[in-house]
């Protein structure tokens, strides 16, 4: 831990004033996710990794819009000191950035008034083993920001891929509590962010591809002191169902699932583990989440539905208790991990009522809406028409009716199925227009082939049981492996894609949508690009030093907007160049698919701050300058 | 193809309600939230066939102990700094209560 001067200038004005007027105007007491709530209508501030509890990744300001895009230059930048993926998007509140790292997962304090300064850094110590169970890279995709009380002040939160939750005191960065949540030894490590509601905060899980049965899990803020668990598979207890769990939809199923779809304890290495994103609606009390796939890849060593694995899931975040569940994928036979992001948005069905709804582009091609008060199924359209494991998903079922030719099964090589494993969306967290209501959505373009095999089960080493052969889909260019990725604009009611273009590669780290009428993204081939939300026209790119698989985010600073965006590439689609692999197969499949990555971009990492004009606190040169009529003072 | 004419009897009969069960479609559900069905030729329970993962019970209860005794170090570092104001990750150096 290094840490110098502290925090250096004011909050922000904004930002003080927001928090004024949550103290000041509020006859009750006021809870701590109403101050980010509050904090997060100031544009100076992105508090949480999709800007706030809809995580819609939108934001108001309109300063960069479809006419001054075209001045918008860097700013300034920051290195963090280490390669492999770098997921998520860093938070700013009042005038600091939070800035995360891959393994060894450190965490850097830059004070916006002066990026050059490093207000403090936290580096742990971790053990290295973990990095031999990351299934798919050292990622990790973000911090959660608690904004303190009487007693305790503002906290920062990050995961450690060796499975500890730590609390950062957000002023100096000095370690609050750290307890343990996942067991590298058996496989179980963390990349996803945590999440902040009320004064607790949310830890999930990864290692499906360990057989690591996956689970939720509620620490109070303040003490680290766990306040509930709830696991994905098993006996209803551990799985934490209330007692009207499904209720509004007694067909999705009900009680004991987490057992009868099973064969035996297969359900105790059975997966479902959620390393993707949260949303949280305060006026229903519940938040939302996919659980992931189950284990193993080799469907026909797990038969029955294996639930909870697949579902989307309400939950109160006071007690942990599932309101709702929907299970996209029965019986995964493709790893459809349904992890994808949460986006809500309150619209008007296709009767014209108005709804309060979770719109999630799934791994397995599907992008589902759900009420988000009870789970009733709105609509569940095709990412693409080229999707072919299922025909299409009944509404009043919910069942996915499958195609059979596409399925997986023990000595048999399945071929040419969409999506391939990687999804046609992965872990990318996009954005929603609540003004031109669309969804932006980075997309893939990769199909399969899948056979696979028996292995036993040990805990700590891998147990997948399938080889894959990945490329592109129909729509691109099989035999140069390039047009792997699409991006879309879609209306979640009538289901139409208002316009969509073909990328190079897979969009990967998701999307973020202004006022300003543009849409932007990062690529795996270095560029963060602006489009036109209305047309889809590429407005405007810039070439970063590295491929992008986190999402972009914007904050006001001083009067002046700034567009900031994580580079360094990596993750599933980036492990071929990240470890140096050539087996076509290898990587779990994506090493052949993504064989020409090493052509356009290397490793990085890093944040890339834009401006209009790359205006910055250094457009006065003499700021920062070190000062030699000044030796005592720390600069 | 004895046993893919098997299911397609059972079918048949009405065992599976919403149509032929040539092949696992996921709609022919045997109790709300449960359609799993083996497909053609493929066996109804996997213990005692050719498909059998063999589980070994010392493997697959290793992740529940491990949460079990994850819980207990995090119970002792928040009692401990609950009582004393005073973090302590390391559990051998937590006085005893």
């Amino acid at each position: 831990m290094i840490a110098n001067n502290g925090l250096r200038g004011a909050p922000s004005r904004l930002a003080f004033s927001a928090a004024l007027a949550a103290f000041g105007l509020t006859a009750s007491p006021v809870l701590s996710n109403d101050k980010l709530v509050e904090l997060a209508k100031d544009p100076a501030n992105w508090v949480m990794t999709g800007r706030d509890y809809n995580a819609q990744n939108f934001s108001e300001m309109t300063d960069i819009n479809k006419e001054t895009v075209k001045q918008l230059r860097p700013a300034w930048s920051f290195s963090t000191g280490v390669l492999n993926g770098h997921e998520g998007t860093p938070l700013v509140v009042g005038d600091v950035m939070y800035v995360h790292s891959p393994f060894p997962n450190t965490v850097f304090a830059l004070d916006l008034n002066e990026p050059g300064r490093i207000i403090w850094q936290n580096k742990p110590k971790q053990n290295p083993t973990a990095r031999a169970v990351a299934c798919c890279d050292v990622v990790n995709r973000g911090l959660a920001y608690w904004p303190g009380d009487g007693d305790v002040e503002p906290l920062i939160f990050r995961t450690l891929l060796d499975g500890h939750i730590e609390a950062l005191d957000a002023k100096t960065g000095e370690t609050r509590w750290k307890m343990e949540n996942s067991d590298i030894k058996v496989g179980s490590t963390l990349t996803i962010a945590p999440y902040v509601i009320k004064d607790l905060v949310l830890v999930g899980s990864s290692g499906a591809e360990l057989g690591v049965r996956g689970y939720v899990t509620a620490y109070d803020v303040k003490t680290g002191e766990q306040k509930w668990r709830a696991f994905a598979t098993g006996p209803d207890e551990d799985i934490r169902l209330a007692e009207d769990f499904n209720l509004a939809n007694p067909q999705y199923g009900q009680k004991n699932l987490g057992i009868e779809t099973w064969e035996g304890d297969a359900w105790k290495i059975g997966g479902g583990t959620n390393w993707g994103w949260y949303a949280y609606d305060p006026d229903v009390d519940l938040f939302y989440y996919g659980s992931g796939n189950p284990a193993p890849w080799n469907e026909t060593m797990r038969p029955g539905d294996n639930k909870w694995t697949m579902a989307i899931w309400g939950r109160d975040p006071d007690d942990g208790m599932a309101k709702f569940a929907y299970q996209k994928t029965p019986h995964d036979e493709w790893d459809y991990a349904g992890v994808n992001v949460m986006m809500l948005s309150e619209q008007e069905d296709k009767d014209g009522t108005p709804r309060k709804l979770l719109t999630h582009p799934d791994r397995n091609g599907i992008v589902y809406t759900l009420d988000r008060t009870n789970g009733d199924l709105v609509s569940a359209d095709k990412l693409d028409d080229t999707v072919n494991w299922t025909t299409g998903v009944q509404l009043d079922t919910g069942l996915p009716v499958r195609d059979p030719e596409f399925g997986t099964r023990m000595d048999h090589k399945a071929t040419d199925i969409c999506p391939s494993a990687m999804g046609y969306h992965n872990q990318g967290h996009d954005s929603y227009d609540p003004d031109r209501k669309l969804f932006f959505m980075g997309i893939n373009h990769i199909c399969m082939d899948w056979e696979p095999f028996m292995l036993p089960y040990r805990a700590g080493q891998f147990f997948v049981g399938a080889t894959l052969t990945m490329y592109p889909g129909p729509k691109g260019d099989r035999e140069n492996a390039l047009g792997l990725g699409q991006y879309k604009a879609y209306d979640a009611i009538t289901g139409e894609f208002k316009w969509e273009v073909m990328e190079r590669f897979s969009v990967w780290g998701g999307t973020m949508a202004t006022a300003g009428g543009l849409t932007f993204y990062g690529t795996l081939d270095g560029f963060i690009k602006a489009r036109d939300s209305d047309t889809g026209e590429l407005l405007w790119k810039f070439k970063l030093p590295s491929g992008v698989i986190g999402h972009p985010m914007t904050y006001k600073h001083d009067g002046r907007q700034y567009v900031a965006i994580n580079y360094g590439v990596g993750g599933w689609p980036g492990v071929g160049l990240v470890f140096d692999l050539a087996d076509p197969t290898a990587g779990l499949g994506s090493v052949g698919a993504f064989r020409r990555l090493q052509e356009f971009t290397q490793q990085g990492g890093g944040v890339m701050v834009f401006s209009i004009d790359g205006e910055s606190p250094y457009s006065d040169p003499m700021v920062g300058e070190y000062d030699p009529a000044m030796p005592g003072e720390p600069t | 193809m004895k046993i893919i004419l098997t299911a397609a009897l059972a079918a048949g009969l009405g065992f599976a309600a919403g149509g032929a069960a040539f092949a696992y479609d996921g709609t022919n559900c045997r109790a709300p939230g449960n359609c799993w069905e083996p497909k053609p030729g493929y066996p109804e329970k996997v213990e005692g066939s050719e498909y059998d993962p063999l589980h070994d019970p010392t493997e697959v209860s290793k992740q529940g102990e491990s949460l079990q005794a994850m819980d207990a170090r995090n119970a002792q570092r928040v009692a401990h700094f609950k009582q004393t104001g005073e973090f302590v990750y390391d559990v051998s150096k937590i006085p005893a209560q």
